[in-house]
C-alpha cells in the first residue's frame, strides 16, 4: 500500500505529463468519498439525441392539438389522462430510461415531454377547479408547483436537465409572482416594469451562467450566457427609451455596460458575449445617431458616420475573437 | 464557509431576483401602511353619458356645487341609445365603501373638481399587465379598475358592478370638502 505522499507525488508526475486530468482526480475522489456528484452530459449533442428531443417536442403538440380541437367535448378526466396523466408517466420513463446509462438520452426526451406537458395538466386542474388558470396568481401557482417539482428531481438526481428545467420555471415563476403582486394597480409603468424584469433575469442567468462554468454543469453556460447577456443589453437599450422621452440615465450608463461586456467576453471566453456586445454596439451606435444627430447634421451625414463607427465596431470584434477566443 | 465561498457568484445570482420580489413587495405594500388617503369623493357610476348620451344629462361642478346638465340627444328616436339611469355614490376612503346617495343629498356637499385631491391623491384608471411566459409586456389601461393614487400609494377602489366585464362607467364629480 502507497503512502499518501506516494500517492500526491505519482498524481503531479501524471498531470506533468498530462495523462491526468483535474476532473478525472476530482471524480475519482468524490466517488471514493461519496459525495454525489451531477450527471452530466459532456458529449455534445448527436442527430439522434436531436431526434429524441424533437420527438418530445412533437408528442407534447400532439397532445395540445388533441386538447385544443376538443376542448369542450372531451370530460374532465379524459383531459387530465391526456395531460397530467401522461405527463407524469413520461417522467417516470424517463427516470427508468435514466437509470441505464445506454438508453439515458431517451430518458432525457422523456423528461423533455414531461416538462411540456406537465403545465397542461395543471392548467386543466386549475381551469376545472374554477380558477381563472390564465390568471397571474395561477400561474404563480402552476409555475411554483413545477419549480418546486423539478429543483427537488435534481437534488435527487442530480441531471444537468432538472437544472434548466428548474431555471426556465424558476423564471416563469419570477415573472408571473411579480405580475399578481402588481395585479391591475398603476404602480409601476407595465413596459418599463417588464424591462426591469427581464434585466434582473438576465444578469440572474449570467452569474448562473459563470457559477456553473467551473464545475459539472459548465455544459449550461453557454446558454445561460447567450440568453443572460441578450436579456441584459436589450433591456437596458430599450430603458434608454427615445427622446423626448429618454432615460438619460441609461442612455449614458449603456457605452460602459456594452463596453464592459467586450471586456467580460475576453475575461470569461464567452463568444456570445463578443457577438451580443458587438452588435448591441451597432444597436446603440444607430439609435444615437438618429435620436440626437439627424436632425443638426443631417441624416445622410449621420448614416455615414453611424456606419463608419459600426465598422470599426465588428473589426474590433473580429480582432478580439482572433486574439483571445480562438483556440 | 469554504462551501459559501466556492459558491458567490450562484448566491448573488439566486439572491437578485428575490430581492427584486421583496422590493417590488415592499414598493407596494409599504407606503400604504404609513399614508393614507382623508378626502372622501362623490361620483356617478352607471352613465355612458361621455360616450353615448344614455342618461341624457351630465353632472358637473359649478361654485362647489354639483349640477346637472342636459345633453343634447338625437332627434331620429332610431339613433336614441337606450335610456340608462346613473347613480350617484359617495366613496368613503377610510373604510373603503361607497354609499349610495340622492341628487337632493348630494346637492348639499360642498365639492372640490380638481383632479387632485387637496391631501394629493388622485382618482386614475388601472393598468393592465397581459401576457403568459415568457411574454408578460400586455400593457394598457384597465377601463374597469379605479384606484386612489399618491405619495407612491396606489389603493383599489371598491366599484359597484355594473354588469360589464370590460367597462367601468364611473365618472369622477368632485372631493368633498
Amino acid at each position: 500500500m502507497s503512502t499518501k505522499e506516494e500517492v500526491i507525488q505519482y498524481i503531479k508526475n501524471l498531470a506533468e505529463q498530462k495523462i491526468l486530468t483535474k476532473m478525472e482526480v476530482n471524480s475519482a475522489y468524490d466517488a471514493g468519498s461519496g459525495i454525489q456528484t451531477d450527471v452530466v452530459l459532456s458529449k455534445k449533442l448527436g442527430i439522434s439525441e436531436i431526434l429524441y428531443y424533437i420527438g418530445g417536442a412533437v408528442v407534447f403538440l400532439g397532445i395540445a392539438i388533441l386538447l385544443a380541437q376538443n376542448w369542450s367535448t372531451l370530460g374532465f378526466v379524459t383531459k387530465l389522462l391526456a395531460t397530467l396523466g401522461a405527463g407524469i408517466a413520461a417522467y417516470f420513463v424517463g427516470v427508468l430510461f435514466s437509470r441505464d446509462e445506454r438508453t439515458e438520452n431517451v430518458g432525457s426526451a422523456f423528461y423533455l415531454i414531461s416538462a411540456l406537458v406537465i403545465p397542461m395538466g395543471l392548467y386543466v386542474v386549475f381551469n376545472n377547479a374554477g380558477y381563472d388558470a390564465g390568471s397571474y396568481g395561477s400561474q404563480s401557482l402552476i409555475s411554483g408547483i413545477l419549480f418546486a417539482m423539478y429543483i427537488s428531481s435534481y437534488f435527487v438526481f442530480r441531471k444537468n436537465i432538472f437544472t434548466l428545467f428548474s431555471i426556465i420555471f424558476g423564471t416563469w415563476l419570477f415573472f408571473s409572482l411579480t405580475s399578481a403582486m402588481v395585479g391591475s394597480g398603476p404602480y409601476f409603468d407595465a413596459g418599463r416594469f417588464y424591462e426591469y424584469r427581464i434585466l434582473v433575469a438576465g444578469l440572474t442567468y449570467i452569474l448562473l451562467g459563470h457559477a456553473f462554468s467551473k464545475n459539472a454543469r459548465s455544459a449550461l453556460s453557454g446558454f445561460l450566457y447567450s440568453f443572460g447577456i441578450l436579456s441584459f443589453l436589450g433591456s437596458a437599450l430599450a430603458l434608454g427609451g427615445w427622446e423626448p422621452n429618454q432615460n438619460v440615465f441609461w442612455e449614458l450608463i449603456y457605452p460602459g455596460l456594452i463596453f464592459g461586456t467586450l471586456f467580460l467576453s475576453v475575461y470569461i471566453k464567452s463568444k456570445s458575449f463578443l457577438t451580443w456586445g458587438t452588435l448591441f454596439l451597432m444597436a446603440y451606435i444607430l439609435k444615437i445617431t438618429s435620436e440626437y444627430f439627424s436632425g443638426g447634421l443631417g441624416w445622410p451625414l449621420a448614416l455615414v458616420i453611424a456606419g463608419l463607427a459600426m465598422i470599426g465596431a465588428g473589426y474590433m470584434s473580429i480582432s478580439l475573437k482572433k486574439k483571445y477566443l480562438t483556440a | 464557509m469554504q462551501t459559501l465561498k466556492k459558491n458567490t457568484t450562484l448566491i448573488i445570482g439566486i439572491s437578485i431576483p428575490i430581492l427584486m420580489i421583496l422590493f417590488v413587495a415592499g414598493s407596494i405594500y409599504l407606503p400604504g401602511l404609513f399614508i393614507k388617503p382623508q378626502v372622501d369623493f362623490l361620483y356617478v357610476n352607471g352613465d355612458d353619458n361621455y360616450y353615448y348620451y344614455n342618461s341624457g344629462y351630465q353632472y358637473t361642478v359649478v361654485n362647489d356645487k354639483i349640477t346637472k346638465n342636459d345633453v343634447k340627444q338625437p332627434a331620429d328616436p332610431s339613433l336614441k341609445p337606450p335610456q340608462v339611469e346613473p347613480k350617484l355614490y359617495i366613496y368613503d376612503v377610510t373604510e373603503n365603501v361607497s354609499r349610495e346617495i340622492s341628487l337632493e343629498e348630494a346637492k348639499k356637499l360642498d365639492l372640490n373638481s380638481s383632479t387632485i385631491s387637496p391631501d394629493g391623491f388622485e382618482v386614475v384608471y388601472g393598468s393592465r399587465n397581459d401576457g403568459g411566459f415568457p411574454f408578460f409586456w400586455g400593457g394598457g389601461t384597465d377601463y374597469n379598475a379605479r384606484y386612489l393614487k399618491g405619495h407612491n400609494v396606489s389603493r383599489k377602489v371598491n366599484l359597484p358592478t355594473t354588469g360589464s366585464p370590460y367597462y367601468s362607467g364611473m365618472h369622477f364629480i368632485g372631493w368633498i370638502k
